[in-house]
């Protein structure tokens, strides 16, 4: 009997440090998770600056119908800059996808390609973008000087750009719009005025 | 119904620590909590402040008389109906298609949306709040009961803090992975 006891609270001893651990390993995740605030759409220092208003320009989409970019609207539009020739581009279109369906209610989002049209159909054919505001055309990359692709920039609705960057994953994508919640101009300049020392070291891996 | 004591007045202390722990969350931060409650939307404006300040001093006074064996039945009862009036604001504006408002179901540093899972968790509050209301068999109590008693109750709280940090890491693990 005795032995059963001891058994007994000894157990319930055991039990409670395993419960304590789980907690504090769930604590610990929930604190990961706020750590790992999405980071990484790489600023490439020309064209428009950030927080600026953006140029403002129109380009018909591939139906003919005019699309303004960088003019004050009803909802923050969301640039991503495509060609049918690049694979990263392809593999962010489920993304870009699902922001616009998470973010239907606020944001607008244009998907913006230049040459071969035949290539346009067949890419908006492999990945369903029958419905969505697709430009073809040299004219809104050529206002925003886009070199490199995949490109995303975020105007928002009063038609200032908000953030920009090369986007090279779905971490990337949502760091713009991070970005715009932190209010500085890029995700570089936060950290910059950060005061960790880690933060500023990565910034100018970055910006150099 | 006979239930031995063990199990009523572990489940009346676990009741007691997460109402008066909840409590303190809302007495610490009143503004922040009278937000929370205005966003529910269910309580005409001019009400929301009162209510803000009763609501916090009502758990309060529920907890201490969960520990009173005398008042323990009918303050389980109270509690249980907290709880289920807590799980129908949030039923209805689940129902509303108002997802997005904080839960304020957690304390200050875990901000959740409205998921239909919390009317499982506050079920599950409300079950263990009746279990605590029914009337223990009597026996002598001993050390080794109260030993038994206050691990329980240490134990279940300790699992409801993890439960409750893993309901609020779900939306942000779904973010992270992309959905």
């Amino acid at each position: 009997m005795e032995g059963l006891i001891v058994s007994n609270a000894l157990l319930w001893i055991l039990l409670l440090a395993l419960a304590f651990a789980v907690m504090g390993l769930v604590r610990q995740i929930g604190v990961l998770h706020g750590r790992i605030a999405p980071a990484g759409a790489l600023m490439v220092d020309k064209g428009v600056a950030v927080n600026e208003p953006a140029p403002q320009v129109t380009a018909s989409d591939r139906n003919g119908r005019p699309v303004n970019f960088g003019y004050a609207g009803e909802k923050s539009q969301l640039l991503f800059f495509l060609s049918p020739t690049c694979p990263i581009c392809k593999s962010l279109l489920p993304a870009i996808k699902s922001i616009a369906k998470e973010q239907a209610d606020r944001l607008d989002v244009v998907f913006i390609s230049d040459g071969d049209m035949d290539a346009q159909q067949a890419l908006i054919r492999e990945h369903k973008l029958d419905d969505v505001t697709y430009v073809v055309g040299p004219e809104v990359g050529m206002t925003y000087q886009i070199g490199k692709l995949p490109y995303a920039a975020l105007i928002d609705k009063a038609g200032t750009l908000r953030a920009k960057g090369l986007v090279n994953s779905r971490e990337h994508l949502d760091s713009l719009f991070e970005v715009e919640h932190l209010k500085s101009a890029t995700l570089q300049d936060y950290l910059n005025s950060q005061p960790h020392p880690h933060a500023h070291d990565h910034s100018h891996g970055h910006s150099h | 119904m006979h239930i031995d004591p063990i199990f009523i007045i572990a489940s009346a202390l676990a009741i007691a620590v997460l109402l008066a722990s909840a409590a303190t969350h809302k007495l610490r931060a009143p503004a922040r909590f009278a937000k929370q409650l205005a966003d529910y939307q269910l309580l005409p404006e001019a009400l929301v402040r009162p209510s803000a300040r009763v609501i916090p001093v009502l758990e309060l006074a529920i907890a201490f008389a969960l520990l009173v064996p005398v008042s323990r039945s009918w303050a389980a009862l109270t509690a249980a109906s907290l709880i289920a009036l807590y799980a129908a604001a949030i039923g209805i504006n689940l129902w509303r298609g108002r997802r997005d408002i904080d839960c304020g179901c957690a304390g200050p540093d875990q901000a959740q949306p409205l998921r239909p899972v919390l009317l499982l968790r506050n079920s599950v509050l409300v079950g263990l709040a009746l279990l605590a209301s029914v009337a223990p068999i009597v026996r002598d109590l001993n050390v080794f009961d109260g030993f038994v008693t206050l691990f329980a109750s240490a134990v279940a709280l300790l699992i409801y803090a993890a439960a409750d940090g893993l309901l609020a890491n779900s939306p942000l693990l779904h973010k992270l992975i992309g959905r």
